[in-house]
C-alpha cells in the first residue's frame, strides 16, 4: 500500500498522522439535524407530550366540560378496586396467552410449509393469501364474523346443523365469545407474523440443511435442531410484536361482543375507551391507559431479558 | 457527505416556514367548510346524506329568516352513546356546534352539563307554541324536562309496540291479539308459532340494548332496574300549555338502583324462561337494521320495535297486510316505553335567539312535512303521525299514537346524565341472566344492582 512504512522501526519513527477534521463535519451534524428534525418535533408533538399529558391526567378528575380537578391517586384506587377493570385485566393477560401462543404456532407452521419444496408461484399465493386479512379492517372483519357466528342465522350454524349438530352459542355464552375473539384475532393478524417466519426461514443458510441431510437427521430433529435455533432471533421480535399487538386488542370483541356477555370480552383497552369517551371519565381512562403501558414495558423488557436464554445469533 | 453551508440551512427553514404559511389554514382546520363563519351550526346524528337531506328544511328555514345562515354538521356515531362523545370532543375541541340533535338517552347528560333550558323561549313565544303543545302528547314534552325546565322539543320519538309476522300468526291459526293480551297470553302465542313452524324459524326475536330490551317487560311488570321517580317544578309549563293535565312534574328522575327488586327477578326469569324454552332468541347485541332483513324474510314471528320499522320493512319489501302491531302484553301494568328525540340549544352557542327560531320551525307543521317524509319514526305531532302511517302503515297503525293516549303513564327508557355507564351495567348482565340455568337470573340480578351503584356513584 503506498505511504505505508514497511520498516518497523521506520514506522515507530513515522508520526502517526491525527484524523484530521473531517470536511463537512459541522455540514454533517447540521443535516442529520436537519433530516431528523420532522420526525423528532413530530414524535414530541404527538406522542411524548401526550404521554405526560396522559400521566398528569391520569392524578385528575375530567370530564372534557369542567376544569379538570386534581384528586391525587383516587383514580389508581378506583382502578384497583373496580371488578370490572379488574376482570378486563385478566381477559387481556388470558386472551394474550391464548392468542400469541395460537398466533406463532399458526404462523410458523404455515411457514415452515410454504417454505419446503413448492413452486414459486404456489408460494407467492400463499404468502398473499395469509397476509391478505391483515389489510382488511378489523371493525368491518369482525361484524362480518359476528354475522357468521350469529346463534340463530349465522352460517357456521348453518353448517353445523347440516352436520347434525346442535347450534352453538358463540356469541352468547362467555366461553363462546372467547372462542370467537381470540379466532378472529388470530386468523386477521397471523399473516404478518408468518411473513416474519418466511423471512426468517429464508436467511437460514441452506448448506447447514444439506449437511443435516448427509448426517442422517430427520425432519423433526431438523426443524428442533436447526430451524427453530436460526429463527429464533425471528422468533422474538415477533413475539415481542405479538404481544404488544394483542395486549391492546379493542375492535374485535368490541364490535363482536362489546365486551359481553358479562364482562367475559371486556379488555383493557375496551375500559379505557368506554371510562373516556361513553362515561367522561378521561382521568380514570388515563390511569388504566398508564397501568396498561407499564406493563406493556414490563413485559417487553422481560422478553428481551429471557430472549438471551433462548435466541441464537448466528 | 455535502457540506451543509449555513445559508442552506437558513434557506431550508425559510423554506419550510413558507410552507408551513401556506398550509396554515390546513394545519389549523380553518379551511373546514363552515368554520369560524357567522352560522348556526347543528350537529345530527347521521351522514353527509342525512345532512344534504335537509337542504329542504334549511331552504324553508331561510326563506322565513333570510338574516340566518344554516349549516348541518353530520356526526355519525354508532349509538347515542357515540354521537354524545363526538359532540363533547367538538366542546372541548372548542367548537360546539349552537343546536344539537339529542334523543332521550343524553337528555338528562345535555340538560345537566351543556344544554340551554327553553322555559323563556317558550314563554315568551307561548301563543305561537300553543297550537304545537295542543298537538303532542304531555308524556313525550315531560320526558325532556329535567329539574323542572325544558330542554328539548320532541320532533320524532318511538315507543316498543310487538310486530308480528302475519304469515306466522296464519300457520299458527292466531288471531290478532286482544288490546289487553297478557304475558301469558303472549307465551301462548310463541308456542303455537313454533308449533306451526319449520327450519331456523324463531317466534320471539329480540335485542341487548337499552330501548326494546329489557325495559318493556320491566315496565309492564310496574317496574324498572332504576327506581322511578321524578323532578318538582314544570307548573309553568303544566298549568300554560295543558291545563287539565294531571300528575305530571318536572322531569323524570333515576337516582337509585332497583335491581334487586323481586318485580325485576320476575322479569328476568319470564325472560330466561322463554330463551330456555327455545321460544325467544338469547338476545344480541346491535340495532334493529339487521332485524329488519329477518322479519322481512320471515323468519321471525314477532319482535318488539317502534314505528321507525314501517318505513325499513316497506323497503325490504314487505307489504301492509305481510305484518302487523299490537300494543305491548301486560303483566301487572300495560306501561310502555319510549323513546324520543329533539333539537336542544347548547349553553355555549353565540346565537340562541336564532336557534331557537331553528327549533321552533322544525316543529311546526310546515317544518315537520319537510323533515319528515317517510315513516321511519312516529312524529311527535299526534297530526303528522297520521299523515306518515295512514297510507303505508299496517292495518294496526293508530297502536303508535294510542300507546301514548290510552296509556298515559308510558314513560321514557331510564336516562339519567350517567347514561352511559348505566346501559353499560344493563347490557352486560342482561346475556348471563337470561341464558342458562334459572339460578343465574339472581346472580346476574346482583351483579347488576352492584354494577348500578357504580354507575350511580361515579357520577
Amino acid at each position: 500500500m503506498m505511504g505505508v512504512p514497511v520498516n518497523p522501526a521506520a514506522a515507530a519513527e513515522t508520526p502517526v498522522p491525527s484524523i484530521p477534521a473531517a470536511p463537512g463535519r459541522r455540514g454533517e451534524g447540521k443535516l442529520a439535524a436537519l433530516l431528523l428534525a420532522p420526525t423528532v418535533i413530530g414524535i414530541t408533538l404527538f406522542t411524548l407530550v401526550p404521554i405526560i399529558g396522559s400521566i398528569v391526567l391520569a392524578f385528575f378528575d375530567w370530564d372534557i366540560i369542567s376544569t379538570p380537578k386534581f384528586v391525587g391517586v383516587k383514580n389508581f384506587q378506583t382502578l384497583a378496586s373496580s371488578p370490572t377493570i379488574r376482570v378486563s385485566f385478566l381477559n387481556t393477560f388470558g386472551f394474550v396467552l391464548i392468542a400469541v401462543t395460537l398466533q406463532i404456532a399458526v404462523a410458523m407452521t404455515l411457514a415452515v410449509l410454504v417454505q419446503s419444496k413448492m413452486p414459486g408461484w404456489l408460494r407467492s399465493f400463499f404468502r398473499s393469501v395469509f397476509f391478505f386479512p391483515l389489510i382488511l379492517s378489523a371493525a368491518s372483519v369482525s361484524l362480518i364474523m359476528s354475522y357468521l357466528f350469529n346463534e340463530d342465522f349465522g352460517t357456521i350454524n348453518k353448517l353445523l346443523g347440516l352436520l347434525g349438530m346442535s347450534p352453538v352459542h358463540w356469541l352468547t355464552s362467555t366461553t363462546g365469545a372467547m372462542v370467537v375473539t381470540v379466532l378472529v384475532y388470530v386468523w386477521q393478524n397471523f399473516g404478518f407474523t408468518f411473513l416474519l417466519f418466511i423471512g426468517g426461514l429464508a436467511s437460514i443458510p441452506q448448506d447447514i440443511y444439506e449437511a443435516s441431510d448427509i448426517d442422517g437427521a430427520s425432519p423433526m430433529k431438523r426443524f428442533w435442531q436447526i430451524t427453530m435455533p436460526l429463527v429464533s432471533p425471528t422468533m422474538l421480535v415477533a413475539t415481542v410484536m405479538a404481544i404488544i399487538s394483542a395486549l391492546q386488542i379493542f375492535d374485535q370483541p368490541y364490535v363482536l361482543t362489546k365486551g359481553g356477555p358479562g364482562d367475559s370480552t371486556r379488555t383493557a383497552v375496551m375500559v379505557i375507551y368506554q371510562s373516556a369517551f361513553q362515561e367522561l371519565q378521561f382521568g380514570l381512562a388515563a390511569a388504566i391507559g398508564l397501568v396498561l403501558m407499564l406493563i406493556i414495558m414490563l413485559v417487553t423488557w422481560l422478553q428481551f431479558r429471557l430472549s438471551k436464554r433462548f435466541v441464537f445469533y448466528m | 457527505m455535502t457540506d451543509i453551508t449555513r445559508r442552506a440551512v437558513l434557506g431550508a427553514a425559510g423554506l419550510g416556514a413558507a410552507g408551513t404559511a401556506l398550509s396554515w389554514k390546513r394545519l389549523t382546520g380553518l379551511d373546514i367548510p363552515g368554520r369560524g363563519a357567522d352560522q348556526l351550526n347543528i350537529a345530527i346524528n347521521g351522514t353527509a346524506q342525512d345532512a344534504a337531506a335537509n337542504q329542504g328544511l334549511i331552504d324553508a328555514f331561510s326563506a322565513l329568516h333570510p338574516d340566518i345562515k344554516v349549516r348541518i354538521v353530520p356526526i355519525q356515531g354508532a349509538d347515542w352513546s357515540d354521537f354524545f362523545a363526538k359532540i363533547l370532543t367538538l366542546v372541548a375541541a372548542g367548537t360546539p356546534p349552537d343546536v344539537v340533535m339529542v334523543a332521550t338517552e343524553g337528555t338528562q347528560l345535555f340538560a345537566e352539563r351543556l344544554a340551554h333550558p327553553l322555559d323563556e323561549f317558550v314563554m315568551r313565544d307561548k301563543e305561537e307554541m300553543r297550537e304545537f303543545f295542543e298537538d303532542v302528547h304531555p308524556s313525550l314534552i315531560e320526558a325532556f324536562m329535567y329539574q323542572g325546565n325544558l330542554f328539548q322539543l320532541p320532533l320524532s320519538w318511538n315507543a316498543a309496540n310487538m310486530y308480528f309476522s302475519s304469515k306466522a300468526m296464519e300457520r299458527a291459526g292466531l288471531d290478532y291479539p286482544r288490546e289487553d293480551w297478557t304475558w301469558g297470553d303472549f307465551q301462548g302465542h310463541l308456542r303455537q308459532m313454533r308449533k306451526a313452524s319449520t327450519g331456523t324459524f324463531r317466534p320471539f326475536f329480540w335485542t341487548n340494548r337499552l330501548w326494546g330490551g329489557v325495559v318493556p317487560w320491566l315496565y309492564s311488570n310496574d317496574t324498572s332496574f332504576l327506581k322511578p321517580s321524578r323532578y318538582a317544578g314544570g307548573e309553568w309549563l303544566w298549568q300554560q300549555f295543558y291545563p287539565g293535565e294531571k300528575g305530571r312534574s318536572g322531569g323524570y328522575r333515576w337516582a337509585e338502583p332497583n335491581a334487586d327488586d323481586p318485580k325485576v327477578l320476575e322479569s328476568f326469569e319470564f325472560l330466561q324462561e322463554l330463551v330456555a324454552e327455545n321460544l325467544g332468541s338469547s338476545p344480541v347485541q346491535g340495532g334493529g337494521n339487521e332485524l329488519v332483513s329477518r322479519f322481512g324474510s320471515g323468519v321471525i314471528g314477532m319482535t318488539p320495535s317502534g314505528g321507525y320499522w314501517v318505513h325499513g320493512l316497506n323497503q325490504a319489501g314487505m307489504k301492509r297486510d305481510d305484518y302487523d302491531v299490537a300494543f305491548f302484553p301486560k303483566r301487572r301494568t300495560q306501561q310502555h316505553q319510549f323513546g324520543t328525540a329533539g333539537y336542544a340549544i347548547m349553553r355555549a352557542s353565540k346565537r340562541k335567539d336564532a336557534a331557537w327560531e331553528w327549533l321552533k320551525f322544525c316543529v311546526s307543521n310546515q317544518g315537520m312535512g319537510i323533515a319528515q317524509k317517510n315513516p321511519d319514526s312516529n312524529s311527535a305531532r299526534r297530526s303528522h303521525n297520521t299523515k306518515l302511517y295512514k297510507d303505508t302503515g299496517p292495518a294496526h297503525w293508530k297502536v303508535f299514537y294510542e300507546t301514548l293516549d290510552r296509556y298515559p303513564t308510558t314513560a321514557p327508557v331510564p336516562a339519567p346524565p350517567q347514561e352511559a355507564a348505566v346501559e353499560t351495567a344493563l347490557i352486560k348482565n342482561v346475556l348471563g341472566a337470561v341464558t342458562g340455568s334459572r339460578s343465574n337470573v339472581k346472580r346476574a340480578l346482583a351483579t347488576l344492582q352492584r354494577d348500578l351503584e357504580l354507575a350511580m356513584k361515579e357520577s
